[in-house]
């Protein structure tokens, strides 16, 4: 599904990734784990599309199609879906308004008929229940007052309700007690499918405790340098990165 | 009557004379630094100006005087001219025949809807008696050329009146409005300014807190897709225990100027005054500019004042952040376009008038983008 070949790419003129493969099949679950500054961000950006992260070389195929030269906005609409570290805080618009104009836009660009507003109240309101995200949070402003906790289960639920095919959750741990690392994994886990893959992205092996991968890629200055089965996880944990790194794959 | 008609008379050649004396303002005149009106119009053009035609339609239990016609009432004659002595008030009352007074009697309510016709000068008075209460709504219709009015407003004990001003973009227009006000014990004076771009435009708002518990709450924005829309405002609180509260967005695209500067005084002794002002602005391209400059006289010790003025981009992190939602990048924009003026339009009280400006605002946010970089 996901095919990523000798990807190097730059972020302000310094090359962060330098010769990334990794392929991910679908309804696989593949976790990367990395120290800080090995480059996790910077491929959930690269494949996102953000601006100002250059593919120099390399390709990223995505069902077959090169992914490199296209907006995010169509990476979302073919089913690509980032849930963000740092999701954004937007004042003056309100949650339930995005998630329908997005819902729709996607729609839209896929050729598909969009969802009147009920229909989309409903859906929301069916997977914000699952999620113990209240009503209420769904009428303020876009992440804006929201926990830490508030805001990650607002991507989970993007995710629940734009069904991607690929998903990208970038350090969906950060921040979350272990009450809401387990609601999160729960509406994670919920959406395990076969035909969508996933992608995890972790500093620490906790998360995945709850959202067990199929497998594991350590991520070290801007390559994978080991790969394993689920079991990677925890030695990497009990032994730090360090070790893991410095042995040979 | 001939008395006190030649006191009318005696306020209108001394208004004359104010403006001979100043002559029309220009960018050395302090307040007047970021728009040039002497470039574009001369002494000559304003003391010929025609009449500036309006329509209004006023409710019964709220009264209409055409200020063309001899013989005003009391309630005019005592009022008009005797506030508002800024150069181009003054011409506004000097040389023009043209306006009208409003007059809603005590514990009244009225919505009023005015509508400016065409280019030329004319005079406004309107007067709230105790407790009374009055929405005005003026809208304008595109001209072009020169028009330039002077607005006098008397709000009494408990008086309540909710001003929304919409500009539609005139591109060959010098518009001019000054506004002076004047609020007695709790009165309340809510102004909204929607401006959409001119050859230019400018909106003086000079309000004076006289009575204790008065409170002036302005807000307004500016979107520009080309011109020049000067919004200049100066919150007095003459008294103790009196409020104002001020926001101003702009957004400015193409080759297009927004303007807003803002000076609240609190006088000596006035303590208890509690001031707040906000502006921002969002500059769509390198070609666009904004002023924003809040200004603070605070002359007594016992006040809250705060205020806050910043000029950004569109921040790119929310742009990211909606695109990998899906939503195409102009759309995008436009959406964080709107939220950053949501809360100055939600100033609007009045549901209906507030999904106006939206309207209007909608229009002209395409043209700020399409006149973007």
């Amino acid at each position: 599904m996901l095919e990523i070949e000798n990807l190097h790419a730059n972020v302000g003129g310094k090359e962060i990734l330098k010769g990334l493969t990794l392929n991910v099949g679908a309804g696989e679950v593949h976790a990367i784990m990395g120290p800080n500054g090995s480059g996790k961000s910077t491929l959930s950006y690269v494949l996102a599309g953000r601006a100002g992260y250059e593919v120099t070389q390399g390709t990223i195929r995505y069902k077959g199609e090169d992914l490199t030269a296209l907006a995010p906005e169509a990476r979302a609409a073919k089913g690509i879906f980032l849930a963000m570290q740092y999701p954004v805080e937007i004042p003056g618009v309100t949650t339930l308004t995005f998630l329908k104009t997005a819902l729709n836009a996607q729609r839209r660009a896929r050729g598909e008929k969009e969802v009147d507003a009920l229909t989309v109240l409903k859906r929301v309101r069916e997977k914000a229940a699952a999620l113990n995200i209240p009503e209420e949070m769904l009428k303020r402003a876009l992440n804006v007052g929201f926990s830490g906790g508030e805001k990650k289960r607002l991507e989970i639920l993007q995710m629940a309700l734009f069904e991607p095919s690929l998903a990208i959750l970038d350090e969906t741990d950060s921040g979350l007690d272990i009450d809401a690392l387990k609601l999160v994994a729960e509406g994670v886990n919920a959406l395990r499918a076969p035909g969508r893959a996933m992608l995890v992205i972790t500093h620490y092996q906790r998360l995945l405790d709850h959202i067990v991968p199929d497998r594991v890629h350590v991520l070290s200055a801007g390559r994978i340098v080991k790969e394993g089965g689920k079991e990677l996880a925890h030695e990497l944990e009990a032994r730090g990165y360090e070790q893991i790194v410095r042995a040979p794959a | 009557m001939n008395a006190v008609t030649s006191t009318l008379d005696a306020r209108r050649a001394k208004a004359a004379e104010n403006f001979r004396a100043s002559g029309v303002p220009h960018r050395r005149v302090e307040a007047w630094k970021y728009s040039d009106l002497r470039a574009v119009v001369g002494a000559n053009d304003v003391e010929q100006a025609g009449p500036a035609k309006w329509s209004v339609d006023a409710p019964a239990g709220v009264e209409l005087f055409d200020l063309a016609s001899g013989n005003a009432p009391d309630w005019v004659q005592q009022r008009l001219g005797s506030i508002g002595a800024g150069a181009m008030q003054s011409a506004s009352f000097g040389f023009a025949r043209s306006g009208f007074a409003l007059r809603v009697p005590r514990d009244a309510t009225g919505t009023v809807r005015a509508n400016w016709l065409s280019d030329g000068q004319a005079r406004v008075l309107i007067v709230l008696e105790d407790n009374a209460s009055l929405t005005l709504v003026e809208s304008a219709d595109a001209f072009a050329g020169f028009r330039n009015i002077g607005m006098e407003v008397f709000l009494a004990n408990g008086a309540q009146l909710a001003q929304i001003a919409l500009s539609p973009e005139s591109s060959d227009a010098v518009a001019v409005t000054e506004i002076a006000a004047r609020l007695s014990r709790s009165a309340v004076y809510r102004a909204h300014f929607a401006n959409f771009g001119a050859k230019l435009s400018r909106t003086e708002l000079a309000v004076a807190l006289d009575g204790e518990g008065a409170e002036a709450h302005l807000s307004g924005v500016s979107v520009l897709g080309a011109g020049h829309a000067d919004v200049t405002t100066h919150v007095d609180h003459a008294t103790g225990n009196t409020r104002s509260t001020q926001l101003f967005k702009n957004i400015a695209g193409g080759h297009s100027r927004a303007v807003y500067q803002g000076k609240v005084t609190v006088r000596p002794g006035a303590n208890g005054a509690d001031s707040r002002q906000t502006a921002k602005g969002l500059l769509l391209g390198n070609r666009a500019e904004i002023d924003l400059k809040p200004e603070l006289e605070i002359l007594a010790d016992d006040v809250k004042c705060a205020h806050g003025a910043a000029v950004g981009d569109l921040d790119m992190e929310s742009l990211f952040y909606l695109r990998s939602r899906g939503i195409p990048e102009a759309e995008a924009r436009a959406l964080l376009m709107r939220a950053f003026l949501g809360d100055a339009i939600d100033e609007i009280e009045n549901e209906e008038i507030r999904a106006t400006v939206w309207l209007a605002v909608e229009d002209a946010l395409s043209r700020a983008a399409d006149g973007a970089p």
